[in-house]
């Protein structure tokens, strides 16, 4: 997997509101400004991600994995800050923190995914078939 | 015992709320990716691995019914809710060992091929964790 600018800054906003998220729950916070801000910093990094992918293919270049695969994680990932957010919101403890805390790391865990699409490396699956040797 | 002060609330007790709804956030997230990437699966590569996507698919099914039970409070969606994190946790432990033993079989990975070894091994840790949540909230009858 190659690491570009966009993964290793789509990581380190994701793990930074997922690390924010989790210390607030820690110390018993229920959500507030700053920990609703890290969500909302993950979408617009999302934002911002389909707008630089849909530059990169105008401007010719294209990624080598499937499209549907790509635009499938970019969608999940844009919906999950806003689904986070309403599920947290609708039961305001520091338990909504731990909630949003999983909205960052599942978000960079579906980057890596999409960046091996986008370079062309394929998955977990190419460890599980050593076993037939191929 | 200190008396809680009005800025840190106790954590609510019950099967739906508190640390309940981080156990259906993450049940949810795999039943998003599992459906969305069970379907693709079967719409564009069916032919490849028939019984590896359908496994996908019926492991995508397990993770809504088991989501959406876990959310619904009263005693019937909780039994609906063990019923199906049982099912899960006997389909992760016999795709993982049958994966495991007889790797040529399952070529293609689905979310529980070695015990969920591509998912960080959550889908593993998941249905115990299920199980022991709903266990300490059973409700008496």
């Amino acid at each position: 997997m190659t690491l570009d600018a966009w993964f290793i800054i789509g990581t380190i906003v994701g793990l930074g509101s997922t690390i924010t998220c989790i210390v607030a729950a820690a110390m018993k916070k229920k959500p507030n400004d700053i920990t609703l801000l890290t969500l909302a910093a993950v979408e617009l990094f999302i934002v911002a991600y389909t707008i630089g992918s849909l530059v990169r293919i105008l401007s010719g270049q294209d990624m080598v994995g499937e499209p549907w695969e790509f635009w499938g994680y970019m969608f999940t990932a844009a919906m999950l800050p806003v689904a986070g957010f309403y599920w947290a919101m609708m039961e305001r403890t520091h338990w909504s923190n731990y909630v949003m805390s999983a909205v960052g790391i599942t978000v960079v865990v579906m980057l890596a995914r999409m960046a091996q699409i986008w370079y062309g490396t394929t998955m977990a699956a190419q460890a599980l078939q050593q076993g037939i040797g191929s | 015992m200190s008396t809680p002060d009005t800025n840190t609330q106790v954590a609510p007790h019950g099967r739906t709320t508190g640390a309940g709804r981080l156990l259906i956030t993450v049940y949810g997230i795999f039943a998003i990716s599992a459906t969305v990437r069970a379907s693709f699966q079967i719409i564009f590569h069916f032919a490849d691995a028939p019984l590896a996507y359908l496994l996908s698919a019926f492991a995508a099914v397990v993770y809504i019914v088991a989501t959406i039970s876990l959310a619904k409070p009263g005693p019937g969606w909780a039994k609906l809710a063990t019923i199906s994190i049982c099912i899960e946790l006997v389909g992760v432990l016999v795709i993982g060992a049958a994966s495991v033993f007889d790797p040529a079989a399952f070529p293609h990975a689905t979310v529980w091929s070695t015990f969920g070894r591509g998912y960080g091994f959550v889908p593993l840790l998941l249905p115990i964790i299920g199980l022991i949540w709903l266990y300490r909230h059973r409700e008496s009858k």
